[in-house]
């Protein structure tokens, strides 16, 4: 997938619903965008993730046309669309708060766009129930917007724009408001309607649970820049920065200095002489500052030390359990007073643990992950 | 003993609660209620001879028999629904331009602007257009100096020097609920209108002016009742063609002494504006309670 | 309980507090009356002669009249009405109180003023009405703009289309009614003969309505229309023509060839007045010469107080002389007393003239 998203050369333009090229966009001396490239084929569901004030927002709006970028082109299906209105470009936006229109009946809302779009009004009565039944709102245009829950306003919204049959279909985090049950509903449903209407969707969001769980390409977003691009499971298994290693997922993070380097495996030695193997995928002199990224669910618990010759093993005292289901975890206390958190495994032998008691976790070098410290991870990334 | 202190307390709460209720209830009834009542007892009444007075018809029917009456009340009422309607075009693009596209300071010194000329009496800003607009004021000389007259302009006491007036004595009452509403309206549901293909003309036509339509109402009706109750601009810009309604009511009032008369008139200016607010409601499907909250 | 004595000996010795202070202020006179016949120094010298207060309230005839009738003649106490418009509205509205004769030092009046106020103003047998300021309504005329004004309806002139200035008021109707050769005094007891002529005066003002520029209402607003050009004749009080005569000789005071309206206006006390004896001490203090001299001074017109002339200045005489000439005094029309109900066909007239296009 990620070659292909990435394949932007001529023959593959015309899989390509929506591409950007060097998309810049200061707001004074501050670059909120700062020449971002990229290009979604055609049917994808195209995620970029980011923590608040990254930029995406405004890399969003400057896609539906609402703000003007200082430089790069925005392609549509191949043309650029950089002197096109807003109400002349084929993509449609849900909003944030959905800003569905409040003096209008559902029916009103959906057909708003088709009225702007020159489709005769005999054929709207059959396109709104339509695209109704398809969002599951069937018999539901009569109904004015204040009569609808938060889950049928989302449907209502989308179904507004996808009607239009846009080119694009951008989404403004529009499952922040809702609750969490309604959240995990609407994921699934978000995905099963983009399949089924087929439409590129562009997807921006803080929340890398909403990013992982409906894209097909996720794009990880800071200080107006792409850090990586790739698919969730790219991003999750083989992160690329120190920041995208600690955005998605959860880690443990473990501070020290490389002592030597062969191939990948890197030897690296914390502040009390602990000796820790990592893989490193970029050459990282010896002495330099380094940060390891362990997930909790690669480390192995164990009440004795493990047999097995273990790459990294510590002995650790326990603080707390965290139960939480299937999630439950554990949180551990080094030698060296590193706080860890580990993915408890759900069976019996681990049910008697308790505070204070000190057991093994051990985990192997290919399992995680290091990159050197800089004071501005942002600039050292790709 | 138990049930005691409970019922002093809702003793005191009822006391409390019409103490609290009593400045409104006095106000209500001692000035806006009972004069009411009085002014449609005097109007009742008519004067069979000195210091004697008999119930009588008489003073509603002059009106509706007097052409005059009738015709001053007509003009009266279609002078000031146009300058409301004149007030809200004029205000409506200023309100927006308030609301929605000026923001921090530039914003609250436009609103000001717009409350300055409140900050002097009606009086002083009336007199301030006689000085503009008189044959020997101030555009009648810029018009002589350009060039652009060769004599004199006499742009007072007309119909527009009237309308000018009104519309300026207007316009923070139309563009303070016009900005408040616009104000309200998310920026978004606008950015949502252009996004699905609408261009500035529909996005205004279905989506701001539907939302302000609360806004514009309560406006209008502030505006329209204002101005039709309006004495001093339209007497001293009219001049000697003014004509104003509450001009006959003062008339009546003060240099006819018949008080039968002109109670009559400010009860039938009571109920027919009240009459027309109603019918401008019902033309715009808009509900009293909504627009007034 | 304890509090709410306490709170009630505080509103009794609050009420008691406020009477007493009222007692103590009676000394006060409010005086109803027109701008210029209380001038500053003469109040002055009055409250440091008597230790009496005066508050003083300006007004016009009908303002007079609907204040005191909706008051039932109380708030003031005294008042200065024209002595034609005293009888009709006692009759209507009773909100006046007879004059004591005895408490007025007739001796300071002019006695043929004294006899037809006192004529003019009687009601079921009793005077009301004691003379203060006289004076006519005429033609104010800008000699340069439009010197052959003569008479009132030569303001309908077409040569002075939109340059004339006039009340939509009753002396109006009078002063064209005279002009038309009519005398509209003598129809005041006949009502049909009384709107015959209306009527006709009606045709003339509508006529002449193109000519008008500006109804007039407050004299300081004919007088700038005066003073700026705007308006250059108009029909107004003797008094207007000679202050702007003394700033613009062009501007002068014409006694109409029909006659100047003659008005007095005079004292009267309100039926409810709270301090009838300092009414009474004021009446007789401005009658005095040399005090009235000085009303006259600042109201431009003249009084009724005899020898009061000699302390009058020289330029105000020479312009009354140039004014009126023996025979146009002889020729002023003085309006006597309206017969209730003239005003309101007189209204209708107006309205109507007001209605016209």
């Amino acid at each position: 997938m990620t070659d292909q998203a990435f394949a932007s050369g001529v023959d593959a333009e015309v899989q390509e619903d929506l591409a950007c090229a060097l998309l810049s966009k200061h707001f004074g001396e501050f670059a909120a965008v700062d020449g971002v490239s990229f290009s979604i084929p055609r049917g994808a569901f195209f995620s970029i993730l980011g923590p608040s004030g990254c930029g995406k927002t405004t890399l969003l709006r400057m896609l539906a046309g609402f703000q003007q970028p200082d430089s790069g082109d925005i392609l549509i299906k191949g043309s650029s669309v950089l002197h096109t209105p807003p109400n002349k470009r084929p993509v449609n936006m849900v909003f944030q708060h959905l800003a569905l229109f409040p003096t209008m009946s559902v029916a009103q809302n959906i057909a708003y766009g088709l009225k702007r779009k020159g489709v005769p009004k005999r054929e709207h009565a059959s396109l709104i129930d339509e695209v109704l039944a398809k969002v599951q709102l069937p018999g539901y245009g009569d109904k004015r917007i204040d009569q609808l829950s938060g889950g049928q306003k989302q449907r209502v919204a989308i179904a507004r724009c996808l009607v239009l049959n846009p080119a694009v279909l951008l989404l403004d985090e529009p499952l922040g408001a809702l609750d969490l049950k309604l959240r995990e509903q609407m994921k699934i449903e978000l995905k099963r309607l983009q399949r089924e209407f087929n439409t590129t969707f562009v997807y921006i969001t803080h929340d890398q649970s909403e990013a992982m769980v409906m894209s097909d390409q996720v794009a990880v977003m800071n200080k107006g820049r792409f850090e990586q691009v790739g698919t969730p499971q790219e991003l999750y298994y083989q992160p690329k920065t120190a920041f995208v290693a600690s955005f998605v997922g959860d880690s443990n993070q473990y501070a020290g200095t490389v002592q030597a380097q062969s191939g990948q495996v890197v030897t690296i030695v914390t502040e009390h002489g602990v000796r820790l193997l990592s893989y490193g995928s970029q050459p990282m002199p010896s002495g330099s500052p380094v940060t390891l990224f362990i997930r909790p669910e690669v480390m192995q618990i164990s009440t004795s030390q493990p047999v097995t010759e273990q790459d990294n093993c510590l002995k650790v005292t326990i603080l707390r359990m965290l139960f939480d289901g299937a999630h439950s975890q554990v949180q551990v206390e080094t030698a060296e007073r590193v706080v860890l958190t580990v993915a408890l495994p759900q069976t019996a032998d681990f049910q008697a643990l308790e505070a204070g008691r000190s057991v093994y976790v051990s985990w192997q070098a290919s399992q995680c992950l290091c990159f050197p410290v800089s004071p501005e991870p942002a600039e050292a990334a790709q | 003993m138990s049930g005691e202190p409970g019922n002093v307390n809702r003793t005191q709460y009822r006391l409390g609660f019409w103490l609290l209720l009593a400045p409104i209830v006095l106000w209500l009834s001692l000035l806006i209620i009972l004069p009411h009542i009085d002014m449609v007892l005097v109007s009742l009444r008519e004067r069979i001879a000195s210091r004697q007075y008999g119930f009588s018809l008489s003073n509603y029917t002059a009106f509706f028999t007097e052409p005059l009456y009738w015709n001053t009340f007509v003009r009266t009422a279609v002078m000031s629904v146009i300058a409301t309607l004149l007030t809200l075009i004029i205000a409506f693009p200023v309100s927006f331009y308030i609301a929605k596209v000026l923001t921090g300071r530039p914003k609250i010194a436009l609103f000001i602007l717009c409350l300055i000329p409140f900050w002097v009496s009606e009086l002083v800003r009336t007199y301030g257009w006689m000085i503009l607009l008189r044959e020997t004021g101030l555009i009648s000389g810029a018009l002589q100096w350009f060039g652009l007259a060769d004599q004199p302009v006499e742009m007072l006491y007309n119909d527009v020097a009237i309308m000018v007036g009104l519309i300026y004595t207007s316009m923070l009452f139309m563009v303070v609920p016009l900005v408040t509403t616009l104000d309200s309206l998310d920026n978004s549901l606008i950015e949502a209108g252009y996004d699905l293909g609408g261009s500035s003309l529909h996005v205004m036509k279905s989506i701001v002016i539907p939302h302000a339509m609360p806004g514009i109402m309560s406006g209008c009706i502030v505006v329209f009742m204002l101005t039709l109750g309006n004495y001093l601009t339209p007497t001293l810009l009219g001049g000697k063609d003014s004509l104003w309604f509450t001009e006959q009511i003062y008339t009546q009032f003060i240099t006819r002494f018949n008080w039968e008369q002109g109670a009559a008139f400010g009860i039938l200016l009571l109920v027919l504006s009240s009459l027309i607010v109603w019918l401008g409601l019902k033309i715009t499907k808009q509900s009293f309670t909504r627009v007034m909250s | 309980m304890r509090s709410f004595r306490q709170f009630k000996y505080l509103t009794v010795a609050t009420a008691a507090a406020a009477a007493f202070s009222v007692s103590v202020q009676a000394e006060t006179l409010r005086l109803l009356t027109w701008g210029g016949y209380a001038p500053q120094d003469v109040v002055e010298q009055f409250e440091k002669e008597t230790g009496i207060e005066v508050k003083i309230t300006l007004s016009n005839n009908e303002d007079m009249i609907s204040k005191l009738r909706a008051t039932r003649g109380s708030g003031f106490d005294l008042a200065q009405p024209s002595q034609d418009r005293i009888v009709s509205a006692q009759a209507d509205f009773d909100i006046y109180k007879p004059m004591d004769m005895s408490k007025i030092e007739t001796a300071q009046i002019i006695p043929s003023m004294l006899a037809a106020t006192e004529k003019n103003t009687q009601f079921e047998g009793e005077v009301y009405g004691v003379p203060h300021v006289w004076g006519t309504s005429g033609l104010i005329v800008n000699r340069k703009a439009a010197g052959t004004i003569k008479d009132y309806t030569d303001l309908c002139d077409d040569s002075l289309s939109g340059s004339v200035s006039y009340r939509l008021k009753r002396p109006t109707l009078i002063g064209f009614a005279f002009a038309l050769g009519e005398d509209p005094f003598a129809a005041y007891g006949d009502t049909e003969k009384y709107q015959a002529i209306l009527d006709k005066v009606e045709k003339k003002l509508t006529e002449c309505k193109p000519n008008v520029k500006a109804y007039w209402s407050g004299g300081d607003a004919l007088l700038n229309l005066m003073r700026s050009g705007e308006v250059s004749a108009a029909m107004a009080w003797d008094a207007g023509g000679w202050k702007l005569n003394a700033e613009n000789p062009d501007i002068a005071f014409v006694a109409p060839s029909s006659g100047a309206l003659g008005w007095i206006d005079t004292f009267v006390l309100p039926r409810k007045t709270k301090a009838e004896e300092a009414a009474y001490k004021w009446i007789n203090f401005v009658m005095q010469p040399e005090v009235a001299a000085r009303i006259t001074e600042s109201a431009g017109n003249f009084t009724a107080a005899k020898g009061s002339d000699e302390f009058v200045n020289d330029t105000l005489k020479a312009q009354f002389k140039e004014s009126f000439p023996q025979a146009d005094l002889d020729n002023i029309n003085w309006y006597p007393p309206v017969p209730a109900g003239l005003e309101e066909m007189e209204g209708k007239v107006l309205d109507r003239v007001k209605a016209a296009n």
